[in-house]
C-alpha cells in the first residue's frame, strides 16, 4: 500500500510541471499587453522598458518560465501587474470564498444525492424511483448560470429571502451552493442507488432479513454503510467539476472568489494572476484525483493487490 | 461588589449601544458603473478616479451647483490684472489624516509632483509656485490661464500629503492614501470595495459647509459593474444608495415605497469616435454619412426612457462652449447620411449593405462589456445598417479597451466620457495624443491651430469661450465622431434609512453630499 | 477511474431489464421527436415566423408573452421565439460541428495510440491526462481569450475541451479489440496497419464513440451557452441561445421571459439528447463498452 501511495504521489510531480508548462504557454498566447494598462499617456519608451523589465517580460520565455516556477516553489506567486498587489495575497483573499462555496456545494450534493439514491433504491422500480432519479438527472443538465439567474429572480427578487450578490454572511451562500449542488446531485444519487441495489443482494443482507431484523434498519445501518464507499470515491473526483461550476456561478452571484478573480484578471490581461489562479485550480483537480485514487485503493483490497 | 457589577453592566450596556449606533451609522453605496475598476487613489498620476478620491482628499477650489467656484482649502484667491499670477489664501488649521499640517509649502511640494504625469497639463501654464506666507501661496504663470480655477477644482487636483506620496512611490494610493478630506481610507480592494471611516477632525468643508465632520461614521463604496445587480441590491436592502441608476430601473425605484430618486444634471457624454486613419473612415464623406445615421432621439426615447438629452455636439449642454452654430450640429438626418455615402461611391446593394468596387461597407464597432454599452451598441449597429453600413460588434472589457485603442486597429467605437469643461475637446482630439485619448486619430493642422488658440491663447474667459466654440465647430465639420446621448445623473437611495441633504450645493453627489448625508435613527 | 468501471457494470445489468427497454422506447420516441422538432424549427425558421431576428422595433421592446409574441419581445423589440428558432441554428450547428471535428481528431489519435502503443501512446496519454486537469469551461475560456470571441473561438474551444474524452474512449476500444482473434488473424495474413485500423478496428468501435459524441453534444450546447452568457460566443445581432441570455441577464427584472425561454430551450434539448443517447445505448447494448473510459 505504502509503495502505491508513494508512486501515486510521485506521479504528480511530472504532471504538475507539465500542467505548469501548459498554463505558461497559454498565458503567453493571450493577445494584449498588460504593460499598456500601466503606462501613462505620453510616457517614454524608456518608461515602458523599465516596466517591462520590472515584471521580467523582456527575458526569454524559457527564462521567464524557470523564474516563475522557482518563485512558485518558494511560495512566491509574483506581483499582479494591474492590481499591483502580491498575487498570493489576492489568491488568499479569494480562496476562502471559493472553498466555502465548493465545500458546501459538495456536502449539499452528497447529502441530497445519498438521500435520493437511498429512497430510489429502497423503492426500486416504483414511480418514486423513476420520478426522483429523473428529477435529479434533469437538474444536472440545466446550464448553471441559468438556474442561478432564475433563483435570484425567485428567491431574492420576488421573495426577498436571500441577498442578490456578493459574499456577506451565510445568506449569500445559499443560492450559489444550491446552484452548483443541484447539478452535482445526479451522479451521487445514481452511484448510491446502484451501490445499494448491489449490496441488497449480498449474502449478509439476506441473512439479516432471515434473522427478522427490521427492513429499515437493514437498509440504513447496513446497506447504506456499505454503499457509501463508492460515493466517497466519487466525491474526490468531483472537485474539478465543482471548481469549473464555481467559475460561472461566482460571476453570476458576483462572489469575489477564485473564479471571479480569474475572469476579471483575464479581462484585464493581468497575466500573473491568471497564471496563478489556473495553477491553483489545476492543482486542486490533481489533488482531488489523487485523493479519489488513494481512497479507492484503501477501500478496495482487490484493487490494491493488483497494483502492488 | 454590587456597585462594581452594576457599573460593569452599565458600561457594557453603553458599550453595546455605541456598537449598535456605530453600526447604524454605516452606509453602503454602489459607485457609478463608469467608475468601476479604478486601480488606485492616486489623483496625481492616473486618468481615472472614483468618488472615493473626492472624499479622501480636498482640493483648493470647489464648485457649486451652478458651476461657480467656491472655497475649499483655499479661503480666497486673487488673480493679477495681467493674469500672470494668482495668490491663494489657505484655510488655517487644516491637517492631513496623518497629522501633518497643511500649509503654503504643502501646495508648493504638491505642484512639484505633476511634471511627467498624465495630469501635468493641468498646471502647464504655471511657471512655479512660491510661499508668500505660511497660509499664502502664489502661482507665477507662464501665460494667463482662464481655466486654472477649473483645473484646481477637478478630482485630479486633489491634494495628497506630498511626504506620504513620495514615501509610497509607485504604490501610492493602492494601500495608503493620505489626504485632508472628510473620510480616511481604511481599506481598498481594487474592483471590489473601498471602506472609508470618518475624519473626526474635519472642519474645512467646501463653500459654506458647516465646518463639521461628516454625519455618518463609516462609508463602504462597492463596485458593481453590472447595473442590474446593483439595482437588485438596492431593492433588497443590500446597499443604501446607487450613485447611478440605469434609466431602465427608474420606474421600478419610483414604484418601490422605500426607495427614492434624486436627479442631478449630467456630466457624461456618450459618443461614437471614428478612426480617421482607418478605411473606410479615412473618407470624410463616409464619416459624415455614418454621423448623420445615428438617430439620437430614438436612442433617447427607446433605450433611455426619455431621460437625459440628445447630444448634437461633443460637450455637455451646460457648458457655454456647447452652443455652436446650427450648421455644425450633428443630428439624425437619413437623407444626408444616404447622400453622403452615395457621394462617397458606396452603392446600396440588394442585401441592404453598400458596396464599392466589390468591397462591402462592413466595419467593426468596438464596445465595452457592460450592458449599457452592449445594448446601446446593438441599437447603433441597427441604425448603421439602416443606411447600408454593416457593423460587426467587438466587445472588450471596460478595463482593457484603452489598451486595445493603443493598437490603432479600431474603426469605430461607442464610448463615453465624464467631464464638465470644454478642454475635453483637446484631450480627445489633440494630435499629440493619438490612439488614446484621441481615439479618432484626428491630426489636422487647422484643428491644431484652433486648439492652441483655445488652450493657451486666451487671456480671459470670454476669449477662451469663443476660441473653444471655434475649435468645437471645426472638429464637428470633420466628423471624427458622432454625438449620441447626454445622460442625467440619477441617484437612487433608500429613503427609509437615509436623510439626503435638502439642497445640494454641488454639481455632483460627492464631497458635500456625503458630508451632509445622514442616517435615520 | 476504475471505480466507475465496476459501478457501471452493475448499472448495465439493471438497465438491460425488459421493463427498462420498454420504457426506453417511449422515452426514445419523445426525446427523438423533440430533437427533430428543434432541428426542423431551426431549418424552417424563416417560414415559421413572420418576424426577422435582427430588425429592431424599439417601441415594441419588453413585451411580455402574448398571442403575437408567444415568448415576448426582447430589449430591442425583437420576437424572442424568432430569435430562439434562428439561435438554434447557431447553437446546434456550432456544437455539432465542434463535436464532429473533435470526434474525428479524437478517434484518429486514440486509435493510433491504442493500436501502436509504446512511446507514442504514452505521449498521447500524457497530453490527454493534462487536459483532464482543467475543468472544460476553463479550457474553453482560455482558448476563447486567445482566439478572440465569436463563433470560431467557441468552435475551437469546444473541440479541444472534448478531445481528451474521445481519444481515451477510442484508445480503450482499440486496445480491447486488437487482441481479438480476427485481428491477429488479419495481421498474420499480412494486412497493413492502415487496413487493420480502418477495416477492422475503427468500424467496431464506431458505435460507442458515436454515442459518446452524441452525449457530449449535449454538454457542448451548455458550454456554448456558457461562453455566450459571458458574451464570448456568436456576436450580435447573430442570435445564439447563450448570447440571448447574456443580454437578458442584465434585464432579469424587466423581462424575465428574455432569459427564461432560451434557457428552457437549452435544458429541454440537452435532456432530450441525453435521453435519446440513453436509449441508443440500451438498444445497441454497448453501455459497458462506453463507460470503460
Amino acid at each position: 500500500m505504502l509503495g502505491y501511495v508513494t508512486r501515486r504521489v510521485l506521479m504528480l510531480v511530472p504532471v504538475f510541471f507539465a500542467v505548469s508548462v501548459v498554463i505558461f504557454s497559454m498565458i503567453h498566447m493571450l493577445p494584449g499587453d498588460p504593460i499598456e494598462n500601466l503606462l501613462r499617456v505620453g510616457s517614454s519608451p524608456a518608461q515602458r522598458e523599465a516596466l517591462t523589465a520590472k515584471y521580467g517580460l523582456d527575458r526569454p520565455l524559457v527564462e521567464q518560465y524557470l523564474l516563475w516556477m522557482s518563485n512558485v516553489l518558494t511560495g512566491d506567486l509574483g506581483t499582479a501587474i494591474v492590481q499591483r498587489r502580491p498575487v498570493a495575497q489576492l489568491v488568499a483573499q479569494a480562496l476562502p470564498y471559493s472553498l466555502s462555496l465548493g465545500g458546501l456545494a459538495l456536502c449539499f450534493s452528497t447529502v441530497l444525492g445519498v438521500v435520493v439514491g437511498t429512497i430510489a433504491a429502497s423503492w426500486r422500480g416504483s414511480w418514486l424511483d423513476q420520478g426522483l432519479m429523473g428529477g435529479v438527472l434533469f437538474g444536472s443538465m440545466l446550464p448553471n448560470f441559468w438556474i442561478g439567474l432564475l433563483m435570484i429572480l425567485v428567491f431574492s427578487v420576488s421573495l426577498g429571502w436571500t441577498p442578490v450578490s456578493g459574499a456577506r454572511g451565510w445568506e449569500s451562500l445559499v443560492l450559489p451552493v444550491l446552484t452548483i449542488g443541484l447539478g452535482g446531485t445526479a451522479l451521487v444519487a445514481r452511484v448510491t442507488r446502484i451501490a445499494m441495489i448491489d449490496t441488497q443482494g449480498k449474502d449478509f443482507v439476506l441473512l439479516l432479513h432471515a434473522k427478522g431484523v427490521h427492513p429499515l434498519t437493514i437498509q440504513v445501518r447496513h446497506v447504506l454503510r456499505h454503499a457509501l464507499i463508492p460515493v466517497v470515491t466519487i466525491l474526490a473526483l468531483r472537485i474539478g467539476w465543482i471548481l469549473g461550476g464555481a467559475v460561472t456561478v461566482e460571476v453570476v452571484f458576483a462572489r469575489p472568489g477564485l473564479g471571479s478573480l480569474l475572469i476579471k484578471s483575464l479581462n484585464q490581461h493581468d497575466y500573473p494572476v491568471v497564471q496563478a489562479s489556473l495553477l491553483i485550480l489545476a492543482m486542486a483537480v490533481m489533488l482531488g484525483t489523487l485523493m479519489g485514487d488513494l481512497l479507492q485503493a484503501a477501500m478496495d483490497p482487490r484493487f490494491r493487490d493488483s497494483l502492488t | 461588589m454590587k456597585y462594581n457589577l452594576s457599573t460593569l453592566l452599565a458600561t457594557t450596556a453603553i458599550g453595546s449601544c455605541l456598537a449598535l449606533s456605530a453600526f447604524a451609522q454605516e452606509v453602503t453605496v454602489v459607485m457609478a458603473s463608469n467608475e468601476v475598476g479604478a486601480t488606485s487613489y492616486n489623483p496625481v498620476a492616473s486618468s481615472m478616479q472614483s468618488v472615493g478620491t473626492y472624499l479622501i482628499y480636498d482640493r483648493l477650489i470647489a464648485k457649486d451647483e451652478n458651476l461657480a467656484y467656491v472655497p475649499q482649502l483655499a479661503e480666497s484667491w486673487v488673480e493679477a490684472d495681467d493674469g500672470m499670477a494668482w495668490t491663494f489664501t489657505l484655510k488655517p488649521g487644516v491637517t492631513f489624516h496623518n497629522g501633518t499640517p497643511f500649509a503654503a509649502q504643502t501646495v508648493v511640494d504638491w505642484l512639484a509632483l505633476y511634471p511627467g504625469t498624465e495630469n501635468a497639463y493641468l498646471f502647464d501654464a504655471v511657471e512655479r509656485a512660491e510661499v508668500v506666507s505660511d497660509l499664502e501661496v502664489r502661482f507665477v504663470m507662464k501665460r494667463p490661464d482662464p481655466n486654472l480655477l477649473y483645473n484646481l477644482s477637478t478630482v485630479f487636483a486633489s491634494i495628497p500629503d506630498p511626504a506620504a506620496y513620495a514615501e509610497a512611490g509607485e504604490d501610492y494610493g493602492v494601500f495608503d492614501a493620505v489626504g485632508t478630506g472628510p473620510f480616511r481610507l481604511e481599506s481598498f480592494e481594487i474592483g471590489q470595495q473601498t471602506v472609508l471611516v470618518r475624519n473626526d477632525d474635519y472642519a474645512w468643508g467646501p463653500g459654506d459647509a458647516t465646518g463639521k465632520p461628516a454625519k455618518i461614521e463609516r462609508l463602504t463604496l462597492r463596485e458593481i459593474a453590472e447595473s442590474s445587480t446593483a439595482f437588485l441590491e438596492l431593492k433588497t436592502g443590500g446597499v443604501d444608495m446607487l450613485l447611478n441608476v440605469p434609466t431602465d430601473f427608474v420606474g421600478e425605484v419610483e414604484g418601490a415605497s422605500d426607495l427614492s430618486i434624486l436627479q442631478l444634471a449630467g456630466q457624461d457624454l456618450v459618443y461614437m469616435p471614428m478612426n480617421v486613419k482607418q478605411a473606410p473612415f479615412d473618407d470624410i464623406k463616409v464619416r459624415e454619412g455614418v454621423a448623420f445615421a445615428i438617430n439620437q432621439q430614438e436612442i433617447l426615447d427607446a433605450v433611455f426612457a426619455g431621460m437625459g438629452k440628445v447630444a448634437d455636439g461633443f460637450l455637455i449642454s451646460s457648458l457655454p462652449e456647447s452652443k455652436i452654430a446650427e450648421e455644425f450640429r450633428i443630428s439624425y438626418n437619413p437623407e444626408r447620411a444616404n447622400k453622403a455615402l452615395d457621394d462617397a461611391g458606396w452603392v446600396m446593394g440588394t442585401d441592404g449593405v453598400r458596396t464599392k468596387d466589390g468591397t462591402r461597407l462592413s466595419v467593426k464597432l468596438w464596445t465595452q462589456s457592460d450592458s449599457f454599452f452592449r445594448r446601446l451598441s446593438e441599437v447603433v449597429q441597427a441604425q448603421m445598417k439602416a443606411v447600408g453600413v454593416e457593423a460587426e460588434l467587438v466587445t472588450f472589457d471596460s478595463a482593457a479597451i484603452r489598451d486595445q485603442y493603443k493598437t490603432g486597429a479600431h474603426q469605430v467605437a461607442v464610448r463615453s466620457y465624464l467631464w464638465d469643461n470644454a478642454d475635453i475637446l483637446e484631450w480627445f482630439f489633440s494630435a499629440t495624443r493619438p490612439f488614446y485619448p484621441n481615439v479618432s486619430m484626428l491630426d489636422d493642422p487647422k484643428a491644431e491651430a484652433l486648439k492652441d488658440a483655445a488652450m493657451t491663447g486666451a487671456k480671459n474667459s470670454a476669449e477662451r469661450e469663443a476660441a473653444f466654440v471655434a475649435y468645437h465647430e471645426y472638429i464637428n465639420s470633420q466628423f471624427p465622431y458622432a454625438p449620441i446621448y447626454e445622460p442625467v445623473q440619477i441617484i437612487g437611495y433608500n429613503a427609509e434609512r437615509l436623510v439626503m441633504p435638502e439642497v445640494l450645493h454641488a454639481p455632483r453627489f460627492n464631497t458635500l453630499g456625503f458630508l451632509e448625508l445622514d442616517v435615520k435613527e | 477511474m476504475s471505480a466507475a468501471v465496476q459501478k457501471t457494470g452493475m448499472l448495465g445489468t439493471i438497465r438491460r431489464s425488459v421493463a427498462w427497454r420498454a420504457l426506453a422506447t417511449i422515452k426514445g420516441g419523445v426525446a427523438g421527436g423533440f430533437l427533430l422538432l428543434v432541428v426542423l424549427g431551426a431549418i424552417f425558421a424563416p417560414v415559421l415566423t413572420p418576424y426577422d431576428y435582427d430588425i429592431q422595433a424599439l417601441t415594441n421592446a419588453f413585451q411580455p408573452p402574448s398571442l403575437a409574441h408567444p415568448m415576448g419581445t426582447d430589449e430591442f423589440g425583437r420576437d424572442v421565439l424568432t430569435r430562439i428558432l434562428y439561435g438554434a441554428r447557431t447553437s446546434l450547428s456550432v456544437s455539432v460541428v465542434a463535436i464532429s471535428i473533435s470526434l474525428v481528431f479524437g478517434m484518429t489519435l486514440g486509435a493510433a495510440a491504442g493500436y501502436f502503443g509504446g512511446r507514442f501512446d504514452r505521449m498521447v496519454m500524457v497530453v490527454v491526462d493534462l487536459t483532464w486537469s482543467f475543468p472544460e469551461i476553463l479550457v474553453a475560456l482560455m482558448l476563447v481569450a486567445i482566439i478572440g470571441p465569436g463563433v470560431t473561438g467557441t468552435l475551437v474551444a469546444i473541440c479541444v475541451a472534448y478531445l481528451a474524452q474521445f481519444t481515451r474512449l477510442t484508445r480503450s476500444q482499440v486496445m480491447a479489440l486488437k487482441s481479438e482473434t480476427y485481428v491477429e488473424a488479419a495481421r498474420g495474413l499480412g494486412a497493413s496497419h492502415a487496413f487493420i485500423l480502418f477495416r477492422h478496428l475503427l468500424p467496431n468501435c464506431l458505435g460507442p464513440v458515436l454515442v459518446a459524441g452524441m452525449l457530449a453534444t449535449g454538454d457542448a450546447i451548455i458550454l456554448e451557452a456558457t461562453l455566450g452568457f459571458f458574451g464570448l460566443g456568436a456576436q450580435p445581432p447573430t442570435p445564439s441561445w447563450g448570447g440571448m441570455m447574456s443580454s437578458g441577464s442584465g434585464l432579469l427584472f424587466k423581462g424575465p421571459w428574455i432569459i427564461l425561454f432560451p434557457g428552457l430551450c437549452i435544458a429541454l434539448t440537452v435532456v432530450a439528447i441525453n435521453l435519446f443517447g440513453d436509449v441508443l445505448l440500451a438498444k445497441l447494448d454497448i453501455r459497458d463498452r462506453l463507460r470503460v473510459v
